[in-house]
């Protein structure tokens, strides 16, 4: 007969596991599940809670019950605090969108474009200038 | 359940009896106080989620439309685990929230009162109480809920199945994935001095 492990005992103490022919024939087996079970109600026996706590915790419902349904506040606060932050992040970046392109004097317009129609070359040109020059 | 809950159970339709509520919420507030502590792992938390788990209760039952309950106790157990898994939710995203300071766990260790005279034992309990406790944050939240529900209630899957409104099936998945998580642990709590 092949014991339990345990694995079985801690599935079984958990409901994950049913008892099968074995554990309900095998003596070691079966002591086994009581100790378990003892030890499981000594583990999680529930702790003394003081009833100077409890007192005040019942107050502190009643006066909550006394001031009505609770305020929406916690939700607004979410919605609020969303909408600030989206404020914040369009401000700062919608300007940069719109930003115009540098802006030029009208006297270095009117340089630049007396200086292209005085040259009857192509800008591009330019550089090839030099190779023949050498 | 106290007679109390029974009662409120069986008559209430429309309103509820503040005495009524009263004297139920005293018979049921330690054990919910407990479920919220072991949920959230945290005293405060644990606090807050308890008084709103009765405010909601008291909402409900003072609602028109509220129908009889079958189960007041496990009625307000799903309310506490909702209201526990909403504040875990929400807890996600408060990553900058601290941990709990010196004067919780004091306070929680005073509130603590061991019936076991060995101090070994007592000191060992608790250094697995504390792994398991941190064992059970890395749960996700339903796998959490299931644990908390059969370890420390000694719920039935289907009782569990009913609080967190799902099937049995789903129920022990969940359950499974929490003890392939908590096995080092939980053979600690049980198996660490050997057969006795």
């Amino acid at each position: 007969m092949k014991h339990w492990t345990e694995n079985d005992f801690q599935n079984w103490l958990y409901g994950l596991k049913d008892e099968d022919q074995h554990v309900t024939e095998c003596a070691d087996c079966r002591a086994e599940l009581g100790r378990l079970q003892v030890e499981r109600r000594r583990l999680t026996e529930e702790p003394e809670v003081s009833a100077d706590f409890l007192a005040a915790q019942r107050r502190s419902i009643y006066n909550r019950l006394e001031q009505g349904p609770a305020s929406n506040w916690a939700a607004w606060r979410w919605v609020l605090s969303t909408a600030m932050l989206l404020a914040i992040v369009f401000g700062l970046t919608i300007p940069r969108w719109h930003q115009a392109a540098p802006a030029i004097s009208d006297d270095q317009l009117f340089r630049d474009l007396s200086a292209m129609e005085q040259s009857a070359e192509p800008k591009a040109i330019a550089p090839m200038h030099d190779l023949f020059e050498q | 359940m106290g007679a109390m809950a029974d009662r409120l159970g069986a008559n209430l339709v429309a309103t509820a009896d503040t005495r009524d509520f009263g004297a139920w919420m005293t018979s049921e507030q330690k054990r919910i106080f407990l479920l919220c502590r072991r949920m959230l792992q945290d005293f405060g938390d644990a606090d807050a989620a308890t008084q709103d788990t009765f405010l909601k209760a008291w909402q409900s039952l003072n609602n028109p439309k509220s129908k009889e309950l079958d189960d007041p106790a496990k009625w307000l157990t799903r309310i506490a685990i909702n209201t526990c898994l909403d504040r875990l939710r929400s807890k996600r995203w408060q990553f900058w929230r601290r941990r709990p300071g010196g004067e919780d766990e004091a306070a929680i260790l005073g509130m603590a009162a061991s019936s076991d005279p060995d101090a070994e034992d007592r000191l060992f309990a608790k250094e697995i109480d504390r792994r398991l406790k941190q064992a059970v944050e890395k749960l996700s939240l339903r796998q959490r809920a299931a644990f908390t529900l059969r370890h420390y209630e000694d719920r039935s899957m289907a009782e569990i199945a009913e609080i967190l409104d799902l099937d049995v099936g789903t129920v022990k998945a969940h359950l499974f994935r929490a003890m392939e998580k908590l096995r080092e642990e939980l053979h600690d709590l049980y198996f660490h001095r050997g057969r006795k």
